[in-house]
């Protein structure tokens, strides 16, 4: 067929004009703004002063942003191992031939379909409060009255509080992603295995472990993105003003661009886009070593 | 044929666009903070629509909610949005949004808008502004102790303490009663510090402890953590107080009447009101006055929110007659009565019964303090003090180990 240059590139025109002013252009703008002094996103060029790295020397200065860094490296290392074994876990159950696997996965998906406002107000004013919580309501009924008088919210706990809420509702996401992994696994694989006479666990092991290399990647991948961006959890942990125990690079981000809360303290976009260049890379480097590390091209099925 | 149709078609359409417009008007763009389903909102809303009738020009109002504000308006008045009037905290739009608004002094004047305004609140605007009128304030608010009047009665405890020492006594009292006699709320806490602070060293002192980070070197950080670390030993702040995430001790053991003292703005009623009942006794004092402080009950962090007009607006006369809808008169009356909170007409001088005890406070003030009294001013450092303070309010650290902290955070 005769290709028409003219009509192809009239079809593709949009989507590239459209990605490069979406995608490209706020990608260079920010990369450029983190070279400058600027006071607010929207400051125009003129008013920029070039600085250099400075931003980023800023940055390294300044022992809140490692803090940030910090807890942002603890939702996604720690966080991320508990919800990545446990939606793997889920899934494997989900596909072993469970009754009602359809209501459980609907179960488990559930809190993604509710407003993360919700859910936190749900952790803090119900789970996790001092007065009526279900926290010290359980442990003063089992006798744990240490326990019971624990203050989960207090500087310390507060960050893991924080943290194990945020998991419980990320457990659904990925354990639909490992779910619809393992659905894709030929049955005749573990048929074949199960006369061999292997277990659930040696099934795991050989067969839907190895099989799930991409998944994994994918999946590791998209956690990494939503945890960068964690931002809402934190600002409803400690609302108005920021503390150590849920500040994220997220919101040290917005303090720098928005300013304060009540405070109306000094803006500057420059170190706003030194951070979110910062995570970007972050991102990037998670994503290169995942790829190093797990090669999922050695098995087709 | 088709096209002489289409001709005709479009010409119409701009025939009748047009008997639209001279029909309806002009329009002002109203870009505002509260959400539509709040109290102010409501008010704002109905304000709006006497205007279109006495006026017979429109108005857009749009309601963008706080973070819609702080975030957006900048970017679309860069991007050059119609956008007439907006609102704001009054420091945040004469502070960060200065070079936007346009001088009202003239409109103010022919309209004779000062004749019944609240003459700190129009000083405070100006001084914000850098000495001229580029907003209309309205929503004053005080920042204060709030505290359930109930409970000092019960304790007899007839006069607000004006000093420290009248605090602690009357602490004591709430104390020996049962009731906590402190408390508050992550949110909130560290104003307390700051207004201690304050209360020793002025604004500028503080801002300059933020700041530069001094604060091994300034020996007034320490008196003033020991008067906490003193009120956490003798029991006279909340348990719960280093721990509390906003709302909850507010809205708890404050309005619940367990806690009888919490440092808060004249909103605090209006935010509560649903948890207390409408026969809650508010009382309110200011920050007590300290042993060797420069300032006393005479300094507070008073404002309000601001109606500030686009200097690029076309419609600047119908924008401030537009404000004044809002801020004098029957409107102004009507967002006090339905968000409990402070006239800004000062003809308007009937005060919400729950904000009465606030009406001495506001008139007593002769100083004002911005958000705080600067002790946020430092965005690098309030996560550390809080967190400081928290501690030091919970008795996990001395008052020597909160300098201690700050001092390391700070270098």
């Amino acid at each position: 067929m005769k290709q028409n240059k003219t009509m192809v590139v009239a079809f593709l025109a949009p989507a590239v004009i459209f990605f490069c002013l979406i995608f490209i252009y706020p990608i260079i703008r920010t990369i450029a703004m983190s070279l400058f002094s600027v006071e607010n996103v929207t400051s125009p060029i003129r008013d920029w002063t070039f600085t250099g790295v400075k931003n980023y020397i800023t940055l390294a200065q300044t022992s809140l942003f490692w803090q940030s860094m910090w807890n942002i490296f603890r939702i996604w290392a720690a966080g991320g191992i508990v919800v990545m074994a446990l939606a793997l876990l889920f899934a494997v159950i989900l596909n072993s031939g469970i009754r009602f696997k359809r209501f459980f996965r609907a179960v488990m998906y559930a809190p993604n379909i509710v407003s993360a406002v919700a859910l936190a107000t749900m952790w803090l004013q119900y789970v996790f409060a001092n007065r009526w919580g279900m926290l010290t309501n359980f442990f003063s009924w089992v006798g744990l009255e240490e326990l019971a008088a624990t203050q989960w919210t207090a500087s310390g706990n507060k960050f893991w509080a924080m943290t194990f809420a945020y998991c419980f509702g990320m457990v659904g996401y990925h354990m639909l992603i490992f779910s619809s992994g393992i659905e894709k696994i030929p049955q005749e694989y573990y048929e074949a295995s199960a006369i061999d006479g292997a277990g659930r666990v040696a099934q795991f092991r050989r067969i839907t472990f190895p099989m799930l290399k991409g998944v994994i990647k994918t999946n590791i991948t998209m956690w990494t993105i939503t945890s960068v961006g964690f931002f809402i959890w934190s600002q409803l942990f400690s609302t108005v003003t920021t503390d150590l125990d849920t500040i994220t690079p997220m919101v040290y981000m917005y303090l720098q661009v928005f300013s304060a809360g009540n405070a109306v303290t000094a803006r500057e976009a420059g170190l706003g886009a030194a951070v979110g260049v910062t995570l970007g890379l972050c991102v990037v480097l998670v994503f290169v070593v995942t790829n190093l590390l797990i090669h999922n091209d050695e098995l087709e099925y | 044929m088709k096209k002489l149709i289409s001709l005709l078609l479009m010409v119409a359409l701009l025939i009748s666009t047009a008997g639209i417009v001279s029909a309806e008007g002009k329009t002002v763009v109203y870009w505002t903070m509260w959400e539509s389903t709040e109290p102010q909102g409501k008010v704002l809303k109905q304000a709006a629509e006497a205007y279109e009738a006495s006026s017979g020009n429109k108005v857009d109002l749009q309601f963008k909610g706080r973070t819609g504000m702080r975030e957006g308006l900048q970017p679309a008045l860069d991007a050059g949005t119609t956008i007439d009037v907006f609102d704001e905290d009054l420091d945040r739009v004469n502070n960060t949004w200065r070079a936007y608004t346009r001088d009202l002094e003239e409109l103010a004047a022919a309209a004779n808008y000062e004749e019944t305004s609240n003459a700190g609140l129009m000083a405070a605007a100006r001084e914000a502004a850098g000495g001229t009128l580029k907003s209309i304030p309205y929503q004053p608010f005080v920042f204060a102790f709030f505290y359930n009047a109930a409970i000092f009665e019960e304790c007899g405890i007839a006069e607000v303490p004006a000093t420290w020492d009248e605090l602690l006594a009357a602490c004591e009292l709430i104390k020996a009663k049962g009731y906590v006699p402190i408390t508050s709320d992550d949110a909130y806490i560290i104003t307390n510090f700051g207004y201690h602070l304050a209360r020793l060293i002025g604004e500028e002192g503080v801002r300059r402890v933020v700041d530069n980070g001094e604060w091994a070197e300034e020996p007034a950080v320490l008196t003033a953590a020991k008067a906490y670390e003193d009120l956490a030993k003798k029991g006279y702040l909340s348990p719960t107080i280093g721990s509390a995430v906003w709302p909850s001790n507010q809205n708890g053991e404050l309005a619940f009447g367990e806690a009888a003292i919490y440092l808060n703005g004249s909103w605090l009623p209006n935010e509560v009101k649903d948890m207390t009942g409408p026969d809650f006794r508010w009382g309110c004092f200011s920050y007590p006055s300290v042993e060797n402080g420069i300032n006393g009950v005479e300094a507070s962090n008073f404002g309000a929110q601001v109606l500030a007009i686009n200097k690029d607006s076309a419609v600047a006369q119908e924008t401030f007659d537009l404000i004044q809808v809002i801020t004098k008169g029957e409107f102004d009356a009507l967002l006090s009565k339905e968000s409990i909170g402070i006239p800004a007409d000062s003809s308007n001088t009937e005060w919400p019964p729950m904000l009465s005890a606030v009406k001495n406070v506001m008139d007593s003030l002769a100083t004002r303090f911005s958000w705080a009294a600067g002790i946020e001013n430092n965005v690098n450092m309030t996560p550390y003090i809080k967190q400081a303070f928290q501690q030091l309010c919970g008795g996990q650290i001395t008052a020597v180990q909160f300098v201690e902290t700050l001092e390391t955070a700070s270098k």
